[in-house]
Order: structure tokens, then sequence, then C-alpha cells
């Protein structure tokens, strides 16, 4: 039955903008899904991920780029994001197949919005929001972070070295953009 | 005439001129200024009006200790009250004017209340105006306040933004003198991630007010060439017009930086940001505060501390009188004389109450020994003094030099308590020092040059940085000082704190009254409150009440000092919190849709839900509800209920998991099947309530509240982590991943036919009613699917991709279109969950048990629970327990309010026959009238009873009759349809 179809409406597509010579967007189509190791089967879990993406899992608050572009993040002991482009509602399945039930999975796209940040201001502009300290020596290339910025839980990652991503709730979309962008807007 | 006063040197710009105005008077100054020197360089003495008795007052410091020259600045709505003119920089096109005066500055018509001073002494706000009582609020209170005071808000909107932030480093340092210059010099030469936060716009601290040398160059120079050094190195963060104001736990440091303040407009930058510091170390190098002496009429305009006067001899380049005469009691205060003489100025003497031979040679200085000022003449400046031994000398600016305080404040911002130092005559900080901060300095009583740069240096060293260059070069210049607090021979009124108009009489009486602990001597006088904290003002007075009761100094105490160090403004405390940003705002996924169809919106938490949907013609929001609710009942609904908490359970635990926290079984549930589930609190209390449906084996999701959403989800983390590490039981937030739409009415199953793809079978029998599915939607979107009901109709809950919500509504109602299908909201939702009897957060209260909800057979006693125990205790299960039921009005077209409390018939109104309370209620269009849910004792057996609801607040009561709670289907016959 075809009658009916069903358009995707993600809270800040489309976000693209320059300020204070920090490129702010809202990556398209990225999809995130959690994953969680049985307790007691965690090496089987590290196997299947090794096989899957070919990586070990990274340490805690440390993140790894597999080849095929899935950025993996380990959040806790027993917890991992896995972080990828894909368009359509089933990347769950998408990686639990992958992982051959070695591990839980729960999609989690769209409970969470991002925001990518590049430019070499962006630490500055950051400093108005993020609690963190975000020196380029404490906080590395590929360190991740889980913290709040403006009351809004917050997963910060840094991916490049002036390049951030930054995910919070989608439901508080409009407040997060407006948070990052007010931090722009006050160190242009 | 304009710059009368300017003499030659100091670190302004002389090139540029600029201009402002004081009581709409043009004035000149130059960059570099602050607008009390730019003042003092016009000649203008007079700049304002004492608090309590509008005494004419001018400029005595030049820093942020000023507690007399206060203005408000700027014009409009950015009109800025009580800023000292001391450090407020001066812009091209500045606007101040003087404070609490009524008529002109110069014939302050309130000037009369000096002259009734005798009869307005400490205390006498609080003897005075204690009767007839009702007369403080309306009259002795609004007389007062026009009376007294300070300057006056401009009442709007501030124009301003603000902002905040967070920083981080190893070293904070907090001042940028000599010694503050030093420790950030050698700890960002060792690598260290340095923060030099400095409240001046020029770093470089008493540097760039004195005539002393480093290395043989002028201080200021080598301040300049230290800044300059700090400035080019990529690990250091020079923060000017920066006031450390707080010493918060785990080394984090309030500070905050004015960045636009010293602009004639921010440009639509903040104005201000409030920073949070986080530090391994911090080093207080904060200076020292000069402190005046106490003798008659020594608040006269011209009357000055005399490091001050040197300041702006030094550093503005401005002589703040033609003849100036300085009052010491220490080596200090000839440095005064000395350069003010070397700059040109008439010193005509130097009177010190020291019997002592001169410190320096001041030419044209008559040295007066063991002398003292007791009196001073000249009603709106300073015309002349008079000593103790009855010596009159015509001066038109009196330096006084009382010896100088450390600044120790940040030191006690955790009740540290500072120590008292003989040698000073004066407070240093003690040995409980906030965690992780170091002192150096003057702040720390290492008072001259030489030493101030010497002990910057070594806790440096201590901290662990090293620099192996050489000290740099300077002098310990002569500093010895014999305290004297106050002139005894004065007879005119001798004053304390000038901001609060305090004299040593206050002080004096205060002790006679019994006052005498320093934080009763602080409350009875008001000594040491408002804008300056009493920086000038405490120590004196202090040691006033000290010479009254016989003790020392140090015995006597200080009151605790606490932050701010300085005024902060409450729209840098608010920063970015303002209007629709004051905090986070949750959308629901269909809110686009909802907002194009008429929705009015209301606030649950951080969500804007749809209320209810008006269409046109209806009179008011209650035709709407009314219309949501029969059309719902009637065909089919359609509300987003997203904000229901959704938890994704997973484990082979999983099971037993939901078992624990859930006060009923869960171990039985199949999968395909959903489950009400009650949880108690620890103490037996119900915490929350929800449906947790079985999606797999191992897998399940659970819906809590909206209100619990986050709680529930967090005492769950806590239970699996720390109660329960051993079951394999994981859990992710989903609330806000699935867009969840109640489909709800007779018509739900047909409209969900067409929206649900046909290989999922909706039958009764297939899905029946608490069945649950992941099924598809819309040729192949994923879905779940949940047969629960909470209006009591044949209902759904249908869940999409959160991103698919939007869409998802207008396709239900598209596909509705031939049942009429109707939006509701959550006002509707709440008139027929009470038509249903569900218990919701009104009677999930904190308050109520299972029992207490007629659920108290759902607590099993098969197993364990979080809250089992605490539940069984005998006074939970009272025979005689409030109950929930059903309450209706007897005269059906009264409507029943929500709070009234149950009292039997002809009994009087008063808590000892008080049988329960109207939790719930709504009109319910289904029957017509007012329905309520409530507690009432032993509520079950009552049924057809009449009672009287009670509300004393509204000043009503009703006969009502106890019903059964569920006013609509009581047997399910529509829900299992």
């Amino acid at each position: 039955m075809a009658e009916y179809t069903l358009q995707a409406e993600p809270p800040l597509a489309g976000t693209e903008m320059e300020i204070a010579g920090v490129r702010l967007s809202a990556p398209a189509d990225l999809a995130v899904v959690s994953l969680a190791l049985p307790l007691g089967g965690e090496s089987a879990a590290e196997e299947a991920v090794k096989d899957a993406y070919g990586l070990d899992f990274p340490g805690i608050g440390r993140s790894a780029l597999a080849g095929d572009g899935t950025r993996l993040i380990r959040l806790a002991p027993d917890l991992v994001f896995a972080l990828f482009t894909h368009a359509t509602p089933d990347a769950e399945r998408v990686v639990a197949e992958g992982l051959k039930g070695a591990v839980y999975t729960t999609d989690q796209t769209d409970v969470w919005v991002a925001l990518a940040l590049s430019g070499p201001n962006t630490r500055r502009a950051l400093e108005r929001i993020c609690p963190v300290d975000l020196h380029p020596e404490v906080f590395g290339v590929d360190h991740a972070a889980r913290t709040v910025m403006e009351h809004l839980g917050v997963l910060i990652l840094r991916a490049g070295a002036d390049d951030y991503l930054l995910l919070s709730a989608s439901s508080s979309a409009r407040s997060f953009l407006h948070a990052v962008e007010v931090s722009l807007r006050n160190i242009a | 005439m304009s710059q009368i006063h300017r003499i030659k040197g100091g670190l302004i710009d002389r090139s540029t001129e600029i201009s402002f105005t004081f009581n709409g008077k043009a004035m000149r100054g130059h960059p570099g200024d602050t607008l009390a020197s730019a003042l003092l360089a016009n000649g203008q003495r007079l700049v304002g009006r004492s608090f309590k008795y509008h005494r004419p007052r001018g400029i005595f410091t030049a820093g942020s200790e000023e507690p007399n020259a206060l203005v408000e600045l700027r014009k409009g709505a950015a009109q800025e009250p009580n800023t000292r003119t001391t450090v407020a920089e001066l812009f091209d096109g500045l606007s101040a004017r003087s404070q609490n005066h009524r008529g002109s500055l110069e014939f302050d018509l309130m000037a009369v209340t000096d002259l009734l001073s005798p009869f307005l002494s400490a205390g006498f706000y609080y003897k005075t105006f204690m009767w007839p009582r009702a007369f403080w609020e309306k009259l002795y209170e609004p007389a007062i306040r026009a009376s007294a005071g300070l300057g006056r808000l401009s009442m709007e909107e501030d124009p301003d933004t603000y902002d905040k932030g967070y920083l981080h480093c190893d070293l904070l340092v907090i001042g940028a003198g000599p010694a503050g210059l030093m420790a950030a010099r050698t700890a960002a030469r060792a690598g260290a991630r340095v923060i030099v936060a400095d409240e001046d716009f020029v770093l470089g601290g008493r540097l760039n007010a004195e005539t002393l040398e480093v290395d043989g160059a002028a201080g200021a120079d080598w301040a300049a060439g230290v800044v300059a050094e700090l400035a080019a190195m990529a690990n250091v963060r020079l923060m000017p017009r920066s006031t450390v104001y707080g010493a918060y736990d785990h080394g984090v440091y309030g500070v905050l930086e004015r960045c636009t303040d010293h602009l004639a407009s921010s440009g639509g930058k903040p104005r201000q940001v409030l920073w949070r510091v986080y530090s391994r170390h911090a080093v207080l190098a904060a200076g020292a505060t000069e402190r005046p002496i106490a003798f008659g009429n020594n608040d006269r305009p011209g009357v000055m501390l005399a490091g001050a006067v040197r300041a702006y001899a030094n550093r503005w380049g401005v002589a703040p009188g033609r003849r100036v005469a300085v009052f010491t009691n220490s080596d200090d205060g000839w440095r005064t004389a000395a350069d003010l003489a070397a700059k040109g100025v008439e010193v005509p003497a130097v009177i010190d109450t020291r019997d002592a031979p001169a410190v320096c040679d001041v030419p044209g200085a008559r040295h007066m020994r063991g002398a003292a000022v007791m009196d001073t003449k000249g009603r709106k400046g300073l015309r002349q003094i008079t000593l103790t031994d009855g010596q009159m000398i015509d001066v038109d600016c009196l330096a006084v030099s009382g010896g100088w305080n450390p600044n120790v404040h940040l030191t006690c911002h955790q009740r540290g308590r500072p120590a008292w130092r003989d040698d000073l005559a004066a407070f240093v900080p003690g040995h409980d020092l906030p965690p992780g901060m170091v002192v150096a300095g003057a702040a720390n009583g290492a008072m001259t040059l030489a030493a101030a740069l010497r002990e910057g240096r070594v806790v440096a060293e201590r901290l662990g940085y090293a620099d192996k260059s050489d000290l740099p070069r300077a002098e310990d210049e002569p500093r010895d000082c014999a305290p004297v607090w106050h002139v005894p021979q004065s007879r005119a009124r001798a004053w304390l704190d000038l901001q609060n108009d305090v004299t040593v009489k206050d002080v004096k009486q205060a002790h006679q009254e019994g006052f005498r602990a320093v934080e009763h001597l602080k409350r009875y006088t008001t000594l040491g409150m408002a804008t300056d904290q009493g920086k000038t003002a405490n120590i004196p007075a202090l040691a006033i009440m000290a010479d009254c009761t016989g003790r020392t100094i140090p015995e006597t105490g200080t009151t605790i000092f606490r932050p701010p160090y300085t005024p902060v403004p409450i729209g840098a405390l608010a920063g970015r919190a303002r209007g629709r940003e004051f905090r986070p705002y949750r959308l629901t996924p269909s809110h686009r849709w909802a907002e194009a169809n008429g929705a009015t919106f209301v606030e649950v938490g951080n969500w804007l839900r749809a209320q209810w949907f008006a269409r046109e013609g209806e009179q008011g929001w209650r035709d709407s509800v009314d219309r949501e609710v029969l059309m719902t009942r009637g065909s089919v609904g359609i509300c987003d209920v997203t904000t229901l908490g959704k938890i994704d359970i997973q484990g082979r635990d999983a099971g037993e998991f939901l078992n624990r926290v859930y006060c009923n079984g869960f171990a039985t549930l199949a999968v395909g099947r959903v489950r009400y589930g009650l949880m108690l609190r620890e103490d037996g209390i119900a915490y929350d309530d929800g449906t947790t449906a079985r999606l797999g084996e191992h897998h399940y999701v659970m819906t809590t509240t909206t209100a619990n959403a986050v709680t529930v989800f967090r005492r769950l983390e806590f239970a699996r982590q720390c109660l329960w590490p051993d079951l394999d039981v994981h859990l992710i937030s989903t609330t806000d991943g699935w867009a969840q739409f109640a489909v709800a009415g007779p018509n739900a199953r047909n409209l969900l036919r067409k929206v649900v793809d046909e290989s999922h079978d909706l039958s009764n029998e297939a899905f029946p009613f608490m069945a649950c599915g992941e099924v598809t939607v819309c040729d192949g979107m994923p879905a779940r699917l949940f047969r629960i009901s909470f209006s009591g109709e044949l209902a759904y809950e249908v869940a999409v991709p959160a991103r698919y919500g939007n869409a998802m509504m207008g396709v239900l109602m598209e596909a509705g279109r031939e049942f009429d299908a109707v939006p509701y909201g959550t006002e509707a939702l709440g008139v027929m969950r009470i038509e249903k009897g569900h218990a919701a957060g009104n009677e999930l209260n904190g308050q109520t048990t299972a029992h207490n909800l007629g659920m108290g057979r759902m607590v099993s006693r098969k197993k364990d629970c979080i809250g089992n125990v605490l539940s069984q205790r005998p006074e939970m299960l009272r025979e005689d327990a409030v109950k929930l039921v059903g309450f209706r009005p007897v005269d059906r077209a009264t409507g029943l309010i929500a709070g009234s409390h149950f009292i039997g018939q002809g009994d009087a109104a008063t808590m000892e026959n008080d049988q329960g309370w109207m939790s719930s209620v709504a009109y319910s269009p289904s029957l017509g009238h007012s329905i309520g849910l409530g507690f009432l004792k032993r509520g079950d057996a009552r049924m057809g009873e009449i009672l009287r609801a009670v509300s004393p607040v509204h000043g009503r009561e009703m006969e009502v009759e106890v019903v059964s709670a569920h006013f609509i289907d009581p047997d399910g016959e529509r829900l299992r349809g």
C-alpha cells in the first residue's frame, strides 16, 4: 500500500553558515547506533567489531575511524556509539547484521542532532558554552566527552585539528543551535 | 577652562582629546583617563552626595575600593547607577550624572538631613519607626527610601547582552602588579598555562602609579615589557578589565570581564562575560588597599587617600589640588609629598603622627612631627585644615595615609580567617587558604617593591615552575607605620565609612548599646555594606570597636569576606538566559504540523505540547477541548505522545531487572505483549508508572511519565550499575528517537489499517488489547505499534523514527479524514484519562501508595522489588487509608474544584475533620457535568455517600457524591473491542 509516504524532516537539516571564520553545519544523514557490550561477552563483542570495522575498541572517551567512514566512540566500559552516513531508517539493522548478535544495538539516529564546527576560532567560541577543557594538548584529536552546554546534554568529539562534532538531543535542537550560533556571534 | 589640574607626565595619550559630560557640563580628557582622573583634571572636586546625610563628597581613592564617587553612567536604558568613577574608563561621549540629591548637586535640598544628624545616628530607624507597625511598609520605608540611597535604575530593559564562559589553566594569577607579573612570567617561561586577570585596564598595578624603578627602568616601563613578553606567549592569556570576584571549590574562580564598558557602544557584542576559571593553582597578588585616618570633617571633597593622590599625579598627570598637605602615620605618606613636590605641586606641610625625623626631603614642606589633623573647613570642597595644636593651614587637598591593608578578601571566601601582623598593623592571609591558592606581594604583607617581586618568583617556584634568570633589581622602600586610627581631639564628626555615613560616634554608640560583635556592629551601623563592602572603612572601625572594648584588633576580629569582591551586575549573572532562551525548550516531532493547525501550546517541563487545537467559531478553550473529547470518543482522535519517556532495555537479564524495578511481576510477560507497571520509591511510596513492551526475547521498551523521563532513567542506571552489576542489562534513552502518536476511538483500527502495511494483521484476535510489535507503515517505514489506551477507547500508539514524525501526523490526519479524525491536545488527553479513572501526576504526587491508588494487590509478594519491604509497613496499609475514587457534584450544574478537601455533612471544615482531597477535576463532555478524582478515607467502601467538598482557598463548598473512578466504560469493553 503506497497510498501514503513519509518524508524525513531532521530538525537541523540544511543548517550551514560561517561566522567568525568558523563553519557551522548539520551533517546530513548522520546515523547513530549504540552498541552495548553483553556482560561476559566483551571479548566476543570486541572481535565482532574488529571483524566488521577493522578496529580495536577505542578507550573510554576516545574514538576511532574505520575504513568505511564509521566512527566508533567509546562512551563507557560497555557502551560504544557508531556514527556513519546512512540515509534510510534502518541504520540499526545494518550495524546489527554486521556484528552478528555480539552486541545489543539500539538506533539512536533520531535521538540526536549533530552540529559540525570547523575553523581555528572554534575553540574560542566553544569556551562560551563548553565546560570541558578543549586545549589541544588536553583534548586531542579523536577525544570525546559527554558534558552539558547551556543546560543541554552534549557529546563533543574532536574529529580533526580544528574540527569538532557536537551531538545533543533532537527535541531541543533549536535551543542547541541557538547556543552554538550565539557563541560564534559573540566572538565574531 | 577644561583641564586646569593637568600636570606633566602620566600614562595618558595627550595627543588625543576626548569629550564627556558630567551633570550636562562638557569636559575633556585623554585616552588612559578614568572618569575620576578626568573629573579631577577638570577641577571637579564635588561629585556626589552621601547616602544618608547628603553631605558633599568627592573622589577619595583611585581604585575599586572607592566609597564616595559613584555616578549614574550612560543614558536611557543603558544607564547604570553606582558606577565607581575611579574604575570607569573614559571614552568619547561618556555621560555621567551625580547621585542622591534633590535639586542640583551644588544645592541639594536634602542636605537639611545633615542638620538633623544628631537624631539620625546608628539604629535610628530601628528605634524610631517601630510604631505603629502598619506604617512601616506604607509610610516609613518608602519615605526613607526616597531620601536615602544611591543611584537610580533606568527601569527599562537592559539593552546590552552578556555571556558566560569556561577557562582552564595551570595557574591563575590574580592581580598584575609586581608580584603577579613575576609569578606569571616565571610560570609562563616554565611552560605553564597561565591566566593573568586584573581589574585595571592597564596591567602593572601600583607600578603604574609609583616613581619606583625596576632594573633601572621606570616601574611602568618594566611592567609593560613583562606584559608584552607574556602577550606573545601562546600559553598565556592576559585578561585586563577582569575582576576575580570569588574563590570557589576545587580551584574554580569567578571572573567578570568588562568587554565593552570602555567603549561608547558594545556594537552588539556581550558587554561583560562572566568566566568560570578552573585552575590547578592560583596566585593571589591582589595588592593592598590604603586606609584612612578618622578625624573631624574628614569627608570633604579634597580629602583623599595619599596613595591615590600620588597615583593621580604619577599615572594620570593630574594634581588633585594646588596646595596639597599630607597627613600620615607612616613612611608611605612621605612618598606622596615627595612625588607631588617633584611635579611642582605645592606641598605646604607633611603632618606625621610620629615624632620622628623626616623620611625624605620635601622641598617647601613644613614637617609637623607628632601632629595630627583634627578638623577641616570648606562647604563643597576642602579649604583649610586645623591641626591638633590649633594651627590652621589653607589647602585644597589633603592626602591621608593610615597605612595599607593587604587585600586578603579572596583568601577568606572559603571561611578562611586572616591573621594579624603587628609590624604592619594589618591583617594578612591566614593559614587556611582555599586549596590551590598561594599569596604573594602586598596581599601577603610583602609591602615593598623588591619584596613583592621576590615573592612573585618564590611562589611560582614553590608550585614547581623554575626561571633561572636574575631577579629584577628594585629597592625596599621605607614602609614603617605606627597605627593611628582616629584623632581623639576631633570634635566634629569623624567619618569611617563614607559610603554608608558611619562615624566614629556611631561605632561607639553601637558598643554602648551592646552591638559589640563585629557582625552585630555591621548590621547595626551598616558599616561595610553596599558597593565598596567597607574596603577602606572596616579596619579603622574595628580598631575603634577594639578600643571601646579594651580588646586587641585580632581579638575583635573581622566580618566574613564573601564573594563578590566588587559588584557583579545581575545581567552578567544571568548571561544569555533571558526571554525565550531563558532555558532550553523541547519540541515534539509534530510541532510544525501543530503550529500550522491552530494549536495552542503549553509548557510541560521543557516541552512545548499542543494543549488544544481551536477551530473557527469556538468561543474558548472549553469548546475546543469538549469537541476533541467527543470526536475522539465518537470516532477517532490523534495525539502526539512523544514526550513520554522511552527507555530501550536489552540484555539476558532484562526481564529480571524489570521484575525488580516494578512492584508488579514482569517475569511472565510474553514477547509481543505490553504490561502496565508501577514503580515504588525505596520507602514504598508510588514513584512512577507506565507501560513496558516486550519486543524480543531480550528486548523491552519502557515508557515513563513525561515528567519523570529523566529521573526514572537515572534511577534505573543507578540500579543497574550499583545495585545489580551482576545482571546483563543495558539501558539507553530513545525518548527523542521515536515520534509516538496515540490513535484513539472506535475508528482507530480502521484508520491504522490505512497506514500500517497490509502484511500486519490488526484484527482483534491477532493484535488484541496490550499487544505490541514491530511493524512497517507507509510502505516499509519501520514502526512500532502498541495497543494501549490512556483514554479508555479502542486505542493504539504508533511510533516512527522521529524525523518522520511531522509527516506521520499529516498522514494520520489525511488517512483519518474519512472518519472525521481530530487532533487532540493535552487538555482533552487529561479529560479522557479522568473520565477513565487513570491516575496521573496529580495522583502520583509523592504522598500516595499503591494501596491508596487502589493498586495494593499489584505489589507482588512473590518477588522482591525496590520499595516492596517498606510498602508493607502497617501505617502504609491502614485499613482507614485514603483510597482513589471518583466524585460528581450532587448539583450537576456545579463545577468541582481541584484541591478541595472532603468534610462530612454537618462537620466543621477543620483539619481534624479532613477526610481526603480532590486531586483531579474536569468537565466531562461525555457525561455533561463536572467529575473529579480524589483520595477519600475508606473511599472504596463508601460508594453513593454524599460529602462536602470544601475549598477554603476559593471560599466555596459543594456537595459531592462518591462514585467509581471509572466514569466511562468501567468494564473496559471499548478498549478490548
